[in-house]
């Protein structure tokens, strides 16, 4: 009985032994194990020599761990003589000192921190680079990520911005290839594309832009100046964006491991966080980090390939229209065959090419618009101004005077701001309120043409009859030039309707291109296309004027 | 009513110095370009007609369009021989309304050259007030430069508006932008009737002379 239990307790005991969870080795310990392997491996004779060693292992032989980092981006990595600052180089110096090794910099930008990994010039790069799923087939990226930006609208403090909705029909001004322009476009906010970030403070200060919208690790540096302080802050931020270490797709196994484990101490134990508040930069994301990496569950060798303790890679791939391949074939062949490097970026992907097919329907709908309610407004005002009634006559050429004497832009503006004050902001509302603008600029001046049209027939006729059908169309036919000349002029305006943010041709081109390549080609459609929709126009009212002339020899 | 910042009226008459500035350059170049084209025109065959295809197609170019690709296809780093060509925001702007300037000069002109043909100086003298007119056009279509970011009058009053919390309150720095604007326009047309007035009477002496 008693060797019974005894056997009994033996195997109860192995069967909770083997139903237990491995106890999980914590990143401290399998790092330990990692860096003495490479170190050990480092040390045998001859092995420093042999081909395709693990970097790791060659950061052992070499003493040194060759770094890349920028030399201009501000709080993260500057270099004033030989003396190089910035939070990504500090954090070259954490990694260095932690494999008791010496860093060596080397100088990246945007364009050579992935060539220069693969070229094996450097061993790892610290360099302000953003995680997405596109990169991920370039680089190895370290996890958890060292840093993460995002983007965000800064303008005078006085302005009351707090979310999206304040956003609608304000101009935003970006950087062009910024990633998140693509975003900002979807919120119904215009865009004003300037080539370097480097400007946007500038422009802010002689009030060029009264928004702006850049990386906050970018505006990090200007805020810590107390004019730009003084004046300017941060409205709301969007689109984050995890900041990678980096290393080579190969040979870099043991270094990546190394790295990874490395971050999430650092992360941990509040390095990046000390790093971070030397540097002056922005704490919130490390703060967070430092409490996931405190997690029990995250806190493991395995911590960094659990889904609940990283952060995802941004998704950067658009998704390609179904004849892309046929576009960038043509282009190809047309540099092939001619030298002109030409790129059509609305029809290479989706979001681009719906932006694109939008332009053109909203664009054709303003013309006709426009056309319609100059008509309109051209047939109204030449009315009230033909009449007899001081009531009447005298309301309308005082508007007439008013809208002579409106820059084209302001009415516009004007027009939207009460379109605003009625209705929430939508296309549609900047749509209509372009076209009662254009009717109306364009309508007033041919309305005062058949009015004083009207007033020559009836000198004509001896006298000032009272206006009648009869006369009124005569009064028409007679200024037929003048009509459709202010109808063509409607026509070619419709363009500036973009300014108040009426998604027309222009405006989704320019969106294209503040995330899309190809800006001359695309402009140059964007001029093809209206000068051919104006010369349509053109041949449409000389149609009419021809027809109204005749009308008058008819009639007269 | 929020208050009206006190710079507002000097930055805004400064801002319409630029929009004189942007007509004046836009004015130079189009008499140039469209005397060329008037020239071309009159001197018939393959000239003539190349001359009149580029006249249709300057006047069919919405300003705003041209505007936007000129800013876009230049690049802002451009040189010719070692000299940096990229135009600034404020000649981008003039450059746009070349197209309208030249083409404007061409039909004008053309129809002045006739009249000097046909033994008509005063007709061909209309030529000055119509020009002065297209200044005055021009004046008011640089406005479009507040799309890119150029310092003429109506940038000046957005940047205000943009302050005012209030459609009322922003009602009243477009009047005074209407009325700024108003009055030049108005004060320019006068000059132009004065003037052909002026021709007018020129004219007549010298057929009685």
């Amino acid at each position: 009985m008693t060797s019974r239990r005894v056997l009994s307790f033996v195997f109860a005991w192995l069967v909770l032994l083997v139903g237990l969870p491995v106890r999980a080795e914590t990143p401290d310990v399998a790092l330990a194990k990692l860096i003495d392997e490479a170190r050990a491996a480092a040390a045998v004779p001859g092995a420093c020599e042999q081909p395709g060693l693990d970097r790791l292992v060659r950061i052992f032989c070499d003493g040194k761990i060759r770094v890349g980092v920028r030399e201009y981006y501000p709080l993260f990595g500057t270099r004033e003589g030989q003396n190089r600052l910035g939070y990504d180089v500090d954090v070259a110096r954490e990694i260095a000192k932690h494999l008791g090794v010496e860093p060596a910099f080397t100088r990246v930008n945007a364009a050579s921190r992935i060539p220069l990994l693969a070229d094996d010039k450097i061993d790892l790069t610290i360099a302000t680079m953003g995680h997405n799923t596109q990169r991920d087939g370039q680089v190895r990226f370290i996890r958890p990520h060292y840093y993460r930006s995002e983007t965000i609208i800064v303008g005078p403090k006085e302005l009351a911005i707090k979310g999206w909705p304040d956003i609608a029909s304000r101009t935003i001004c970006v950087s062009i290839g910024n990633g998140s322009n693509a975003q900002i476009v979807s919120q119904n906010a215009r865009l004003m594309l300037f080539d370097e970030a480097g400007v946007l403070p500038d422009r802010l200060r002689d009030e060029t832009c009264v928004l702006a919208a850049q990386d906050d690790s970018f505006f990090d540096y200007y805020f810590t100046e107390p004019a730009f302080a003084k004046a300017y802050d941060r409205k709301f931020g969007f689109a984050q964006l995890p900041w990678g270490m980096a290393v080579a797709l190969t040979g870099s196994d043991r270094l990546a491991r190394a790295l990874d484990l490395m971050s999430q101490i650092f992360h941990r134990d509040g390095i990046f966080l000390e790093v971070a508040k030397q540097n002056r930069i922005g704490l919130g994301f490390l703060e967070l980090q430092r409490t996931v990496w405190n997690r029990p569950d995250c806190n493991t060798d395995t911590g960094s390939t659990n889904p609940a303790c990283v952060l995802p890679a941004l998704s950067a791939v658009l998704q390609p229209t179904p004849f892309a391949g046929q576009v960038t074939a043509f282009e190809t062949w047309l540099e092939k065959h001619t030298g002109i490097s030409v790129q059509f970026p609305m029809f290479k992907t989706m979001p681009a090419w719906q932006l694109f097919k939008a332009g053109i329907a909203n664009s054709l709908v303003l013309v006709v618009g426009a056309l319609g309610a100059t008509l309109l407004f051209a047939m109204v005002l030449g009315a009230l101004q033909s009449s007899h009634s001081l009531l009447l006559r005298w309301p309308a050429r005082a508007l007439t005077i008013i809208l002579q004497s409106s820059p084209v832009v302001l009415t516009l503006v004007i027009s939207a701001a009460v379109a605003l004050a009625l209705f929430p902001y939508s296309s549609a509302v900047a749509i209509g309120a372009a076209i009662v603008a254009l009717g109306l600029m364009n309508g007033a001046n041919a309305g005062q043409a058949i009015g004083e049209a009207m007033h020559t027939l009836q000198t004509e006729r001896g006298g000032a009859p009272a206006p009648t059908v009869e006369l009124f169309g005569r009064a028409v036919s007679r200024s037929a030039t003048q009509i459709v000349s202010f109808l063509v002029n409607a026509a070619k305006g419709t363009p500036i309707a973009s300014f108040i943010g009426a998604p027309e041709l222009l405006s989704a081109l320019t969106d294209i291109t503040s995330f899309a390549s190809g800006r001359a080609s695309t402009y140059s459609l964007l001029l093809v296309f209206y000068v051919c929709v104006v010369m349509v126009v053109v041949w449409l009212c000389d149609k009419l004027r021809i027809w109204l002339e005749r009308r008058q020899t008819v009639t007269a | 009513m929020n208050k009206i910042s006190p710079d507002f009226v000097p930055q805004l008459l400064a801002g319409m110095v630029v929009n004189f500035e942007i007509a004046a350059i836009a004015l130079l170049i189009g008499l140039a370009v469209g005397g060329l084209l008037t020239l071309a025109k009159l001197a018939g065959g393959v000239r003539g007609a190349v001359a009149t295809t580029l006249i249709g197609l300057m006047r069919a170019a919405p300003t705003f369009v041209v505007m936007f690709f000129l800013l876009n296809i230049i690049p802002s780093d451009a040189t010719l021989f070692g000299v940096p060509v990229a135009p600034s925001g404020i000649m981008t702007v003039a450059l746009s309304l070349v197209p309208y300037a030249a083409a404007y000069v061409a039909d004008n002109g053309g129809e002045a050259l006739r009249q000097l043909r046909d033994g008509s100086p005063l007709g061909a003298l209309l030529f000055l007030p119509n020009v002065t007119r297209a200044f005055f056009v021009l004046v008011m279509s640089s406005s479009a430069g507040a799309a890119i970011g150029v310092p003429e009058g109506i940038a000046v009053i957005l940047r205000e508006a943009e302050l005012m919390p209030t459609l009322g309150d922003k009602m009243v720095l477009f009047a005074i932008g209407i009325l700024c604007f108003g009055i030049t326009l108005q004060a320019g047309f006068a000059l132009m009737r004065l003037l052909q007035r002026h021709l007018g009477r020129l004219a007549l002496r010298t057929r009685e002379g």
